[in-house]
């Protein structure tokens, strides 16, 4: 742990040398958000809209936003860079646990997504959002987030480490947008027409989107929650275990 | 940087005395690296490649020893079979003493490689790379800040230490990773062509650096293009192509023997030698090459 401690530390440093990658990270989901509720926040008036439990539509459709902010991966192409410049082969070379390898990166992709989230939150309250399931409902939902960018990013570098290619990579991320379609992104899953409703409920975003939906726009209601870290931990640990695999077969 | 004296008059000795003995027949020597009929093949789309075709290797401790090759022949592959970071499709290996495909662990922390590309990240300052480089081999935080401050000065690299890599020069991104292999004073140091790209003077610097960190008993494989730099800085050397050894010996050695079957005068150069064994020469000697590790 304190090998994937160090590089952590280091995958953090690297973040904070390149803050312009922030950028699209922040104002691409915040442009999602305005375009959702500016398209359908008519549609669904608070006041004769019961799913939105008081809320205004723009805290139903926040956990898209989140989703897709802890979505870019771009641990993965940090990734990419190392084993283009032999950076990669360098720490190979050292007596580095596999996983540490994996986890080091991984770790500063969750410490990433917590501070990035927090401040779509911030940003998100002009909109009339607030956290309804309180302080402790805001922590889980910054861990879910997390948790989610974790798997997400391990996804990503599995295709860098399988291709060991930036254009592959990149390409890869563009996955998450069908993934994110196929959820009950705008409307809850059971206003879905049947075929929606079918790839929602087989599609593990879903579950993680309910989960951070209840914890906005409700007390603190378990059984989404639940499921909701069920599906990242189930995945997270798939991502990890396929991600030492594929570095202990590297080539 | 200058040239050690002391470490030159060294370096000009070792040859002369190593040349009338064949290392890996001496009993009770201690070996650095030893590989026996060493195989890699990869699966391409055309099919099999055999990179490396049953390579043997006899390093002894405390040697620098040069591996080359035209380029394709097979000397990266190798390294990087040595180095735990290939697999080996068939043979064995021993680094400082351990089996590279059982303990590839233990190899690690008994080496320090420094690839053809300068393996580093140029977001971080060079001091930044060293500690973070200790750390990874054990160190805590102040005798990995420590050792990072004393290799700095060893390459002399301390007035960059605090300035990203990204705006070091090749020389001096070629001198970092030579440190960052050394920060954990490893018993045998991989160098995978360290100069290839280097102005003159560069060269000349990572020349010194290798000279010292041999002086200080590190065992040294270098693989180089450059047959200067070979008969400058190894006691021994071997010569790949196309997958197999075809030449192994002291510089002198080597040389000796191709006057002897040229029946000439004037010695050869090393660059004789090189084209000889590769078949790269417009009159190629009578005779075949003959793999000796075979």
């Amino acid at each position: 742990m304190q090998q994937a401690g160090v590089l952590g530390g280091r995958a953090l440093r690297e973040g904070l040398r390149t803050p312009e990658s922030a950028v699209p990270t922040l104002f691409i989901p915040l442009f999602f958000l305005v375009v959702n509720v500016g398209q359908a926040g008519k549609i669904f008036p608070s006041s004769s809209t019961s799913f939105l439990e008081g809320q205004s539509y723009a805290a139903f459709t926040l956990p898209s936003s989140l989703l897709l902010a802890a979505s870019f991966g771009t641990a993965a192409l940090y990734l990419v860079e190392d084993i283009e410049g032999g950076y990669f082969d360098k720490l190979r070379a050292a007596p580095i646990s596999r996983s540490a390898l994996v986890i080091g990166r991984l770790l500063a992709e969750a410490a990433k997504s917590v501070v990035i989230t927090a401040i779509l939150v911030v940003l998100s309250l002009p909109f009339g959002i607030s956290i309804a399931s309180g302080p402790v409902g805001f922590l889980l939902l910054l861990v879910l987030t997390a948790l989610w960018a974790v798997v997400f990013a391990g996804f990503m570098q599995l295709i860098a480490l399988k291709t060991r290619s930036a254009a592959a990579t990149n390409s890869g991320g563009l996955v998450f947008f069908p993934l994110l379609f196929l959820t009950p992104n705008f409307v809850p899953r059971e206003l879905l027409t049947r075929p929606m409703e079918i790839a929602a409920t087989f599609n593990p975003v879903t579950y993680v989107m309910e989960g951070l939906r209840s914890l906005i726009l409700q007390d603190l209601a378990w059984a989404p929650i639940a499921r909701g870290f069920a599906v990242v931990a189930v995945l997270g640990v798939v991502m990890v275990a396929l991600n030492v695999r594929l570095i202990r077969h590297y080539d | 940087m200058e040239l050690d004296a002391g470490v030159a008059t060294e370096r000009a000795v070792v040859p002369q005395q190593e040349m009338s003995q064949d290392r890996s027949s001496v009993p009770g020597m201690k070996l650095a690296v030893e590989a026996q009929g060493l195989v890699k093949q990869y699966r391409g789309r055309s099919g099999t490649v055999d990179a490396v075709r049953g390579v043997g290797l006899a390093v002894a401790a405390g040697e620098v020893f040069g591996f080359l090759g035209p380029n394709g022949a097979g000397k990266s592959t190798t390294v990087r079979m040595l180095t735990t970071l290939m697999s080996i499709t068939s043979g064995t290996a021993r680094v400082a003493g351990v089996d590279v495909m059982a303990e590839p662990d233990a190899v690690r922390r008994r080496i320090g490689v420094a690839l053809q590309e300068a393996g580093l990240d140029p977001r971080q300052t060079g001091r930044e790379l060293l500690v973070l480089q200790a750390r990874l081999f054990g160190s805590s935080s102040g005798q990995a800040s420590a050792k990072a401050q004393e290799l700095l000065e060893l390459v002399d690299l301390v007035d960059a230490a605090d300035r990203r890599i990204k705006g070091y020069s090749g020389g001096m991104k070629r001198r970092l990773d030579l440190a960052s292999a050394l920060v954990h004073e490893p018993e045998v140091l991989f160098l995978d062509e360290p100069t290839t790209g280097l102005d003159p003077a560069s060269r000349l610097t990572v020349w010194d650096e290798v000279r010292r960190i041999n002086a200080r008993g590190t065992t040294v494989f270098l693989t180089t293009q450059y047959l200067e730099e070979a008969d400058q800085l190894c006691n021994r050397i071997a010569i790949i192509d196309g997958g197999r050894i075809v030449r192994e010996g002291t510089p002198g050695q080597l040389k000796g023997d191709l006057q002897r079957r040229r029946a000439t005068a004037p010695p050869p150069t090393l660059e004789e030698v090189f084209l000889d064994a590769t078949g790269r020469t417009r009159e190629r000697v009578a005779g075949d090459v003959k793999g000796v590790s075979e």
